[in-house]
């Protein structure tokens, strides 16, 4: 029995210690948000964050978060939609959205340790994501608007 | 909130509702009849209004762009429509070649006019029936926000009101229709409604179905294609966790699983051997030889002209080119996927599907069932681009389910969805033209070498040597009445697939990349010398000259940077382009790429935007280095480190206009790929004097 938090809740689950997370996520617990699309963690589609930092599920065994906390998609809004959740609305940035959960956790791994992140910086944190459809500029202006809302917030 | 949810499975029942049909784009005045039954616009008793729509959201926006059109006309947000899907395909929406599919950029083009009658007849008898109870006149009344407003009495009530009234009122034929000077919700920038669920996971595509009992099935496919399994032990995987059966299929087997990834496992080490074919030693050099071989002698014709060959004789001077485009893989980000739960005399899929007559097809065919027999839900679709027309992973659930007994999901891995086919043909051009005296094209000749994929499929008759799939943009090309176009078939065992644009997609690079090798043959500016072509083309000639515009043609291109221009005509719209780049010693590096698209009225701008935008990275990222290769009879691509999309730090800067002549509405999914490639080689031409007249532009690992 592994046991690990997902979303902020305490989940127990009985399953070979090297399937990976993506596939316990998805299949075991039923969360459907997180994506899969290489296996290999070549596209990023499966990014979720443990412990707050983005990791590519599709090749992380789920016995590496025994006792650790795991924040998907549908974990990501707390209370509220998370600002990165409202610019993506704002921006209008899916297409076939497919992908969007994995932007959106990577985006979100490097706002909370980078409130302010340049060009080159979400080129950096973004860039293990792979969108078919081509939505990059909304997705870079939509983390420059959550960045921005982010600020503003704390001024206030 | 409207679109694909969870919830938007369950059948809404109700009791009283006005129902209007839907109408067929290409059957006027359709009869209510039974099939209506699945194709219509619904607002019941609370005031929902519901639309069943024609066509799969796939990431192009047409749910949105569609939910515009009928919001516009019955007066209601369209995010506050409901959408569904027909659960199997319906009569009047059939394309004009009798089937129900979500290709050819028709998502609004085809269904404004049905979509906007069906609004307007239902908004014109709501007004007839608050006419009635209100005693006031109709042309005092008005829609909006599901509302019914008399402004004069300050009166207004919710749709449900008048429902079991205005049922009652004949339907007119001819309704009237917003005008032009009350619209308020198409022709602007709009939100897609499908949005909120794609930022929060709770859309529903196709991988994520989940039914009660359901079981997960992975392939383990025949890596030569055609080949079939020649033995298989599935004792060899008796040990591995959660195995409940080795199913065979055409080409492979499906092992099914209680998840994907111990099916997956189990798949991969399953004992198994396959037939050897006569394709064992298929190669792509034996491919190109097989296609420069088809150029010689005299070719099959598909439009012939006795003018061209005088004319190409006579001219001042010819020029020729032989041009070569490779297989290319869609590589959806949702991989290839379906559920089915297979029963005795009926079955049920979920799938995120392009085709659904296709789907109807299968099912007939591996199950003999008729299309009341199945029941086909619509997912969203994690990208299309054409490869999620086909029945092959209807067909492995469908087999898979009756099978066990239980409903599966099957879903290929990224390596299965590269390397089992379904791919854009490789294809060969042999072009000629010749240029006359005042420099003007005076004649071309275009020879096609290569497969001809509607031979391919079962629906589907070449006829006259004119393949519907490997013709357009060329057998179309605006530039001279005195062309001939030949194609010699080349029979390869690989599944085949339209591909985003589908021929355009490679005749647009043939078309333009030589137009300009003509252009400097003749000594003329590449935008002047397809400006002085384009008198009998107005849309051509309007986004040429808008692009020319916006990228500074005029203007000497600022120190180390290059540009190229193309302009082609697909699926109702035309597109032109220009790719400004510089060289890194033997890669181009794009700077900035300009889009100008004539697609007439846009619909949702905004849409049109994304989708100009999107075709641009895709288009770039196939001309620059996506190909599947084949050596061994096998690809030789697995996953994104070798067929890798552009990722957000490798793509331009692009600007996007939109040019309004006034013409029909044209399609935007898929015209803005053609004129990718030849803008960039064009460009890259201008940079090093080098044509480049094979794709991909950069070397890549045979």
């Amino acid at each position: 029995m592994i046991s690990f938090t997902l979303n902020r809740s305490t989940v127990d689950v009985d399953i070979e210690a090297d399937t990976p997370l993506l596939w316990v996520l998805r299949d075991t617990l039923k969360q459907y948000g997180t994506k899969y699309g290489c296996g290999q963690a070549l596209c990023g589609a499966c990014t979720v964050h443990v412990d707050g930092a983005p990791v590519r599920s599709c090749v992380l065994p789920v016995e590496a978060v025994a006792g650790r906390e795991v924040t998907t998609i549908e974990g990501l809004a707390d209370g509220g939609p998370h600002p990165l959740q409202t610019a993506w609305i704002a921006a209008d940035v899916p297409q076939c959205g497919y992908c969007q959960s994995g932007q959106i956790m990577s985006a979100a791994a490097l706002l909370a340790t980078n409130p302010d992140p340049s060009d080159a910086q979400i080129d950096a944190a973004m860039r293990g994501n792979v969108c078919r459809c081509g939505t990059y500029d909304r997705i870079r202006l939509a983390i420059k608007d959550a960045a921005a809302r982010g600020r503003s917030e704390q001024e206030t | 909130m409207s679109g694909l949810s969870r919830r938007g499975f369950l059948q809404s029942g109700g009791a009283v509702a006005l129902t209007v049909a839907i109408p067929g784009p290409w059957r006027t005045a359709m009869a209510a009849s039974s099939e209506a039954g699945n194709a219509y616009l619904r607002i019941d008793a609370d005031s929902r209004v519901t639309a069943i729509l024609p066509t799969s959201e796939m990431g192009q926006g047409t749910h949105t762009g569609q939910l515009m059109i009928i919001g516009e006309e019955v007066g209601i947000a369209p995010s506050a429509i409901t959408v569904e899907m027909p659960l199997r395909p319906t009569d009047p929406y059939r394309l004009f070649f009798g089937q129900m599919r979500s290709v050819g950029s028709y998502g609004i083009r085809a269904w404004y006019e049905p979509l906007r009658k069906a609004a307007a007849q239902a908004r014109s008898v709501l007004l007839a029936a608050a006419s009635k109870r209100w005693n006031a006149p109709v042309a005092e009344l008005d829609t909006a926000d599901g509302r019914v407003l008399h402004e004069r009495s300050g009166r207004r009530a919710a749709f449900g009101e008048f429902v079991t009234a205005a049922a009652r009122e004949p339907l007119p034929d001819d309704p009237p229709l917003r005008p032009e000077s009350r619209k308020s919700i198409t022709g602007r920038a709009m939100r897609r409604v499908d949005t909120p669920a794609k930022v929060d996971g709770s859309a529903v595509y196709g991988t994520d179905v989940d039914l009660p009992g359901m079981l997960h099935g992975a392939v383990r496919m025949s890596p030569v294609y055609g080949a079939d399994v020649a033995a298989v032990d599935a004792g060899s995987i008796a040990d591995y966790p959660g195995v409940e059966g080795v199913v065979p299929v055409p080409n492979g087997v499906v092992v099914v699983a209680d998840s994907w990834w111990r099916a997956k496992r189990a798949a991969a080490a399953l004992d198994i051997r396959f037939t050897e074919t006569p394709d064992d030693t298929l190669s792509s050099a034996k491919l190109s030889a097989a296609m420069r071989e088809g150029l010689e002698g005299n070719l099959p014709p598909v439009v012939q002209n006795r003018d061209v060959a005088p004319r190409l004789r006579s001219a001042e001077q010819t020029v020729e080119a032989t041009y070569e485009v490779p297989f290319l893989a869609h590589v959806c980000m949702e991989p290839i996927v379906c559920t089915a739960h297979t029963r005795d005399d009926h079955v049920e899929l979920w799938m995120p599907t392009q085709g659904h007559d296709i789907i109807r097809m299968t099912v007939e065919r591996v199950l003999g069932f008729g299309n009341e027999q199945m029941t086909l839900h619509t997912t969203y679709l994690g990208g299309g681009f054409g490869r999620k027309t086909h029945g092959e992973l209807a067909e492995q659930a469908m087999l898979a389910s009756k099978a066990v007994g239980r409903p599966v999901k099957v879903m290929w891995a990224r390596e299965d969805d590269l390397q089992q086919g379904y791919y854009r043909p490789i294809m060969m051009a042999g072009l000629s033209a010749g240029l006359s005296e005042d420099g003007r094209i005076a004649a071309m000749h275009a020879r096609l070498s290569g497969p001809q994929m509607g031979r391919t499929f079962e629906h589907v008759t070449v006829e006259d040597n004119r393949d519907f799939f490997s013709v357009a943009s060329l057998i179309d090309q605006p530039y001279t009445e005195h062309f001939a176009l030949d194609h010699r078939h080349l029979d390869v065992p690989m599944p085949l697939s339209p591909w985003r644009a589908v021929s355009s997609s490679q005749n647009g690079y043939f078309l333009e990349a030589f137009l300009d090798e003509l252009a400097t043959a003749a000594g003329e500016d590449p935008v002047a010398f397809r400006r002085a072509h384009y008198a009998e083309h107005p849309r051509h000639r309007a986004v040429l000259d808008r692009v020319a515009d916006m990228a500074g043609w005029d203007t000497p291109a600022p120190d180390g940077l290059h540009r190229g221009v193309a302009v082609v005509a697909s699926y109702g719209s035309v597109v032109g382009q220009v790719v400004t780049l510089r060289m890194d010693g033997e890669r181009p590096v794009v700077a900035k790429v300009y889009v100008a698209i004539d697609c007439g009225r846009a619909i949702n701008p905004d849409s049109v935007e994304a989708q100009m935008k999107g075709s641009v990275i895709e288009g770039l990222g196939a001309a620059l280095r996506h190909e599947v290769p084949i050596a061994d009879g096998r690809a030789q691509r697995s996953n994104f480190h070798d067929y890798t999309p552009l990722r957000i730090d490798e793509v331009p800067d692009i600007e996007v206009a939109i040019v309004n002549t006034g013409a029909p509405l044209g399609g935007v999914g898929e015209p803005g790929i053609p004129p990718v490639a030849p803008a960039l080689v064009n460009a890259m031409f201008s940079a090093t004097g080098k044509r480049v007249r094979r794709l991909p532009v950069l070397p890549t690992a045979a």
